[in-house]
């Protein structure tokens, strides 16, 4: 596939991949190339198809329809190759309770069959202590059991990292340890596959988001695009008479309300800035633009189309 | 085959093993021990009454010889349940067990296939296997050498009875495997791996009892397993032909189900 918006050459890629079960279509014509290098995030609510789109790519389940390329192999006929270059976390990760952690790791690495050159300092950084990976599995907390989850994933410094939802259960400190982990794998060289439904994580380590919803890919974007395209609220606190904000470009909507103008924009500031440029104002605020209100978007009803200038699937 | 994971199906049988190799060591050797107490009354019972003989037989197995009363410990209801712990039970849920518990995604996510995994897990469930089966014959032979009656036993035909011993055990577990490839859940292949010992078993023992239902015996698997005429001579080459054709059926179903089934996220 060619997509000219890639740094590299893809690491992963689908073609109107779709899965049916009987009359539900959890996956309909998929296509989305990763570039290698990048970290990915795939958005969606419980239940979009991420993990569906996840497992075909790993040979868990047969397409219905359509092609998918991990690394170079063909998803359907060479998915041994595949597994023995990614690691993979599956979503709500089951280990061998009656197994010590250790154990776990050793036994996973041995059929990986890749020295596992990463797990100290994964299980360092994650404060998988030598006392708990003594313990039997059954007895940790569903919080570790998710970071034993991320060291066996990528304890063998896979080439592409697929994690479905790895911050699930994890503490705040946890979620930052992994978010310094997957920003080393980007520095590194690695790829990186997420799934996630923790919209700020998506924004905070992701280079291009795809946003999934009932099995449909909705839109692929790279942060700073869709954070363009999405709406901000400026708070301008004025001191004399409201400049008038008719025709400017990206001016969505003004309330006022004395000697407050709420302006609601979209697209680049400038025209606004330049606006009001003139005026006298007391203080003036633009809020961020925050992931959020995209995702909202693109969620406000099952049959609402996708906002303007969220640009193609692709 | 995947050597770490055989080496890990064996370690997850381990207690179950250790256990069951001890009761199937015991119930050899109770056989030899019950045979040398009861079998002098049983026989003058015998003598006296015509009915008392038919019914002190079972399956093929009878208390008035050693390899009868051997055959009877082959065919008796404990060790049949000590066989089918793991026959029927482990078999039926190591791959659907692994399946609902979510760690067998864990396995497929590795540079393994399916089929790799299945004959990996069907070895493990082999070696457990031949491992009770030899354990109840070391209990029998253990038994024999203590009482004294090696001289009423062909001890080199024993190694023929462990064969055909483990043949019978390996359709079952085949069996079990299959089953276990077909479903999500243990609970439905239990069911079925189950419910095919019980068949097999519930056949034998009524073509054993009532002469008009002998013929029930020919569609038992059990009926294949010759105790009683491997120690006293003849070597039923066609019973192990019967156990090996179900073998290899039982395994060419799951090594062409098993890669095509489409594994959903565990519920």
């Amino acid at each position: 596939m060619d997509d000219p918006t890639l740094p590299g050459a893809p690491a992963l890629e689908s073609r109107g991949l779709t899965k049916h079960y009987g009359a539900t279509r959890a996956l309909d014509d998929v296509s989305l190339s990763v570039a290698s290098g990048e970290i990915y995030g795939f958005l969606g609510p419980n239940g979009a198809g991420k993990s569906t789109f996840i497992r075909v790519l790993l040979g868990f389940l047969h397409a219905t329809a359509g092609t998918a390329r991990v690394l170079g192999h063909d998803a359907a006929r060479e998915s041994v190759a595949i597994r023995r270059r990614i690691g993979y976390l599956p979503s709500g990760v089951s280990l061998y309770g009656d197994l010590t952690g250790r154990r776990v790791l050793d036994f996973l690495g041995e059929l990986q069959g890749r020295p596992s050159s990463r797990r100290e300092e994964l299980c360092e950084r994650l404060g998988l202590s030598d006392d708990v990976l003594r313990k039997r599995v059954g007895e940790y907390s569903h919080g570790m059991r998710q970071k034993l989850g991320i060291v066996q994933a990528l304890q063998h410094d896979p080439e592409l990292a697929i994690l479905d939802e790895p911050s699930e259960g994890l503490d705040p400190f946890m979620q930052q340890a992994l978010h310094g982990i997957l920003d080393d794998l980007r520095r590194e060289g690695r790829t990186v596959f997420f799934s996630s439904h923790v919209l700020s994580e998506v924004e905070r380590i992701c280079d291009r988001v795809a946003i999934v919803r009932d099995g449909h890919l909705v839109t692929v974007q790279d942060l700073a695009t869709l954070r363009a395209h999405r709406h901000r609220r400026a708070t301008v606190q004025l001191r004399g008479p409201a400049p008038d904000l008719g025709g400017v470009p990206g001016v969505e909507f003004v309330e006022t309300d004395g000697p407050l103008m709420i302006v609601t924009l979209s697209g680049s500031v400038e025209p606004f800035v330049r606006a009001i440029a003139t005026a006298e104002l007391d203080d003036l605020t633009i809020e961020p633009a925050r992931l959020e209100e995209v995702f909202f978007a693109y969620y406000a009803g099952a049959d609402d189309e996708a906002p303007a200038g969220a640009g193609s699937a692709r | 085959m995947s050597r770490a994971l055989f080496l890990q199906s064996l370690q997850n049988l381990r207690l179950r093993t250790g256990v069951l190799a001890a009761v199937a060591f015991g119930w050899g050797w109770l056989m030899v021990f019950l045979f040398t107490t009861f079998s002098p009354a049983m026989r003058q019972l015998a003598q006296a009454s015509s009915m008392f003989e038919r019914f002190s037989q079972f399956g093929a197995g009878d208390f008035f010889t050693l390899p009868g009363a051997l055959t009877i410990g082959f065919q008796h209801p404990i060790w049949i349940a000590v066989l089918g712990v793991i026959a029927a039970g482990a078999s039926a849920s190591a791959i659907a067990g692994e399946r609902d518990g979510g760690t067998l995604e864990l396995l497929l996510a590795r540079p393994i296939s399916r089929r790799r995994v299945y004959a990996s897990i069907l070895l493990a469930l082999l070696a457990v296997v031949g491992a009770l089966v030899l354990a109840t014959v070391l209990g029998m032979l253990t038994g024999v050498g203590v009482h004294g009656l090696t001289s009423e036993l062909e001890l080199l035909r024993m190694p023929l009875v462990v064969l055909n011993g483990v043949a019978l055990w390996a359709a079952f577990t085949a069996v079990g495997l299959a089953a276990s490839v077909t479903f999500d859940r243990p609970g439905p292949a239990l069911g079925v791996s189950l419910g095919f010992l019980l068949l097999n078993y519930f056949l034998e023992v009524l073509g054993s009892l009532w002469q008009a239902a002998r013929w029930t015996q020919d569609w038992s698997l059990m009926h294949r397993f010759r105790a009683n005429e491997l120690l006293t001579g003849s070597v039923p080459t066609l019973d192990f032909v019967i156990l090996g054709g179900v073998f290899v059926a039982a395994v060419a179903y799951a090594l062409v189900v098993f890669p095509r089934r489409d594994l959903a996220a565990p519920t």
